[in-house]
């Protein structure tokens, strides 16, 4: 039974393992770095590390299956990223008016 | 390009300066173009240069310069969070390293491999069998941009209130 993991890339060919591996240590990355920082700007930018793991992921299965479908949803994994960059910034932006934090664990109460 | 990725992710997660932090996920993003470029997906890769490396993340360094330098103070209080959540991402890391030793791939569809990825293929799937989620992201897109303006739209400021409740105290 031939390995169907092998991804023919232009003239040689790529395990598809690896790509996954790298997708699995961003998306993990990305989990630490909500879990243990406390800027909430850092925080966004490590979801967006996050959804681009899952793209990665989504793309490699593309190529490996042959089927664009995962393409066209790490198309829309892709709006759907820059919409919630963009309301989360604007939250982010209406909290600091207000007042001066550097720290999520300070925004505990729902009061303005 | 997957060296380059990992570095630029953990300088994501470990710079003290939320601004190293955006330029580092900068890299990762332009890295991982590269990766779908050799993963045939062009259109892809030219929407992740464009719109994430390039809109996303300007805005993301807008934000930043607008708010100024936020250094990160030292873990005080809360401390534990760093270990509590470095051994959960180990437990998940875990999880996941099981279920891709486990992998099995099935056979690949038979299609033609020449034209995979194209835009004339992107498009013809966006418009055909998906058209209804893609007409979809304009209504989230739109919802989005009219909710960024009303989020942003003004309200009072800080000296504003801080200047209300001087009067009432008065």
């Amino acid at each position: 039974m031939p390995d169907y993991g092998q991804i023919q890339v232009g003239a040689g060919t790529l395990d598809a393992r690896l790509v996954l591996g790298l997708g699995a240590a961003l998306f993990i990355l990305g989990t630490i770095g909500v879990l243990i920082r406390r800027n909430p700007l850092v925080i966004l930018v490590c979801i967006e590390l996050m959804l681009n793991a899952v793209n990665l992921t989504l793309i490699t299965f593309a190529a490996q299956l042959h089927n664009l479908e995962g393409q066209l949803f790490a198309l829309m994994t892709m709006t759907v990223a820059a919409a919630e960059a963009v309301v989360g910034l604007a939250i982010l932006v209406d909290i600091f008016r207000v007042r001066d934090v550097d720290d999520v664990d300070e925004l505990s109460e729902l009061k303005g | 390009m997957a060296v380059i990725a990992v570095l630029g992710g953990i300088g994501v997660i470990g710079s003290r300066q939320p601004i190293r932090s955006v330029l580092s996920l900068v890299a990762v993003m332009l890295a991982l173009s590269v990766i779908f470029l050799e993963l045939s997906a062009q259109f892809v890769f030219a929407v992740q240069v464009i719109v994430y490396a390039g809109a996303v993340m300007v805005l993301f360094l807008f934000v930043v310069a607008l708010l100024g330098p936020m250094r990160e103070r030292a873990p005080g209080r809360l401390g534990f969070q760093w270990w509590l959540g470095t051994l959960v991402a180990l437990v998940f890391g875990g999880f996941i390293y099981g279920l891709l030793n486990g992998l099995r791939f099935r056979m690949p569809d038979k299609v033609d491999t020449s034209v995979f990825g194209t835009v004339q293929q992107i498009g013809a799937g966006l418009f055909t069998t998906y058209l209804y989620p893609f007409e979809l992201t304009s209504l989230l897109l739109l919802v989005a941009a009219v909710g960024a303006i009303y989020l942003s739209r003004g309200g009072r400021t800080a000296s504003e209130i801080h200047a209300d409740e001087e009067d009432r105290r008065a």
